[in-house]
């Protein structure tokens, strides 16, 4: 919680808050970290007045925060006994630095817990027991107990991580590094790097086939999708795919693969047999990810506030579903019913109805929720 | 300013591979502000995608295309640096437009990758104006220099934002 140091505006006010013609400027560099959003306008003492009210109630928030997860670790028993049936939703707020833990079927945020670097990226283990988020800021990955909603253990991985994934199997942890162009296996248990694999530029998701035989990245600054053996850790080929792709969707049957391409606002299809994209679909602009469920693909497009749907078969756009601004992580319930995505701006994460293609729910999550990655967790 | 410079130098030597990556970390600043006069009257200031003179920090606004999606314009700042922007959404009955930084260069705006949506709502006479920006930081490589880091681009977003918001009231309010 960058909080504290809020206090010091008081003391040196920006003097752009005065309204004065400074314009942009680097003159404020001491200036506190306002990365939670405030509200307020007004005169600059109005505005000080404001920021005194936003951090007391920013401190209280913590202290409630800090309360309910007592009493979360309180009523999880000696045993650590895993929560009945519900499943949930893990999702990473970035700008609110934190964890919120959504009930789905209450359709409510049943906790959030602070998680600190600025979390991105999520993936669950195979047993649903844990769930490992990549914080880049701090160059570490952070594996929760996802029964007892705190942190386990946190170590670094790379020089920024953000794209992560679980090998259904074998549980390894796969993470992408951003800047150092190369995939990380990571025996989460050990809080080790146990091996790793130079792929294209700025790698960014990462997916494991259901079959456990294959690693793909989405390496966005080459235009190409990385396709890794699993066992050996090799680079066994790149795929060309649309223009800066950066969220990978492999279908469960591990024959098709689904980039989001940011950068030409479209998705490629591959086939990973023949190692080629079979088909592209025209999205809506600054596509982030793609879930896949009942025969459709469904693509979060950020800058469009938008779920564009496709059949996966024809490749023919069924429907452009509204949802909240800059939506981003994306992901489909196991049972084919719904699709979930965390919206950036909205700060929610909405269920969309896979019969009738429209948004059922819209549950407030924490600031800045992204959810890269596989975020539902289904056991129990 | 001696190190500002410095580090300038060092981002046009980065510029070709800054121009297409950036970090991970998204950064977002909402303002808002409430106003003593009726939303129609408040639209006709900041509706007008042509002319941003309501802002203090902006002394010339220069563009073409009207409030048509697609228009451009250039905003000038007091010590000459530019800003271009586009655009992208505009919606004259629900009183909101989206638009997007084209070309900044960092020692202007230490920002990248920068979109924001104006919408003023309706409160009875009064009206709620809020601004909302989502960007990336200036230095798109990992471990970026002071000036150009998170907080900088979230501190100088939030200046402007206030500043204008602010002046924009009074000048509703005033006149």
């Amino acid at each position: 919680m960058p909080a504290p140091r809020r206090a010091i505006a008081l003391i040196f006010p920006s003097p752009l808050w005065g309204g004065g013609r400074g314009g942009w400027s680097h003159d404020v560099l001491d200036s506190p970290s306002p990365s939670l959003p405030h509200k307020g306008g007004g005169t600059a003492a109005s505005q000080e007045a404001d920021l005194l009210i936003t951090n007391a109630r920013r401190h209280r928030f913590a202290f409630a925060g800090f309360a309910a997860l007592l009493t979360v670790l309180a009523s999880a028993g000696p045993a650590g006994a895993e929560p009945k049936a519900a499943r949930e939703a893990f999702v990473t707020n970035q700008t609110g630095d934190s964890l919120s833990i959504v009930d789905l079927a209450a359709g409510k945020a049943a906790a959030e817990i602070a998680i600190g670097g600025k979390p991105a990226g999520v993936a669950m283990a195979p047993d649903g027991r844990f769930a490992y988020l990549t914080s880049p800021d701090s160059k570490e990955l952070v594996v929760v107990d996802a029964a007892k909603r705190t942190i386990a253990s946190r170590f670094k991985v790379g020089e920024g991580p953000l794209g992560v994934a679980a090998h259904p199997a074998s549980g390894v942890v796969y993470v992408a590094d951003w800047y150092e162009h190369r995939l990380f296996a990571v025996d989460p248990a050990a809080g080790k790097v146990t091996g790793s694999v130079e792929v294209g530029r700025s790698p960014s998701g990462v997916a494991v086939t259901a079959d456990g035989a294959r690693i793909l990245t989405a390496d966005r600054d080459s235009n190409e999708v990385s396709l890794i053996d699993a066992v050996t850790l090799t680079r066994t080929a790149a795929v060309t795919v649309g223009e800066r792709p950066f969220g990978v969707t492999v279908d469960a049957e591990s024959r098709r693969a689904y980039t989001a391409n940011v950068g030409s606002d479209d998705v490629s299809v591959i086939d990973l047999a023949a190692g080629k994209v079979v088909g592209t679909v025209k999205v809506g602009r600054r596509p982030y990810a793609v879930a896949l469920a009942g025969g459709r693909g469904f693509v979060s497009d950020q800058y469009a506030a938008t779920v564009t749907v496709f059949d996966l078969e024809t490749l023919a756009v069924v429907k452009t579903i509204g949802v909240g601004e800059y939506p981003e992580g994306i992901e489909a319930d196991p049972s084919g019913s719904a699709v979930y995505v965390a919206c950036w701006e909205a700060n929610t994460l909405e269920r969309i109805d896979t019969a009738t293609l429209e948004v059922t729910a819209r549950i407030p999550v924490g600031d800045g929720p992204r959810a890269f990655g596989l975020f539902l967790r289904t056991s129990e | 300013m001696v190190r500002l410079f410095a580090s300038f130098l060092a981002l046009v030597a980065l510029w070709p591979l800054a121009a297409s990556a950036h970090g991970p970390t998204r950064q977002k600043v909402t303002e808002s502000v409430e106003i003593n006069a009726p939303a129609d009257k408040v639209w006709e200031v900041v509706g007008n995608f042509q002319d941003m003179g309501w802002h203090p920090a902006f002394v010339k606004t220069e563009g073409k295309g009207g409030n048509e999606v697609g228009a451009t314009r250039v905003l000038t700042l007091e010590n000459g640096g530019q800003i271009f922007e586009k655009l992208n959404k505009y919606d004259a009955e629900g009183k909101t437009l989206s638009y997007e930084i084209t070309e900044v260069d960092v020692k202007v705006v230490p920002v990248t990758n920068y979109s924001a949506h104006f919408t003023v709502t309706a409160d009875g006479d009064k009206s709620k104006v809020e601004w909302r920006s989502a960007f990336y930081r200036g230095y798109v490589n990992n471990d970026p220099p002071p000036e150009l880091s998170d907080e900088a681009a979230v501190n100088a977003v939030t200046g402007v934002f206030q500043s204008g918001l602010a002046a924009l009231k009074k000048k509703l309010e005033g006149g």
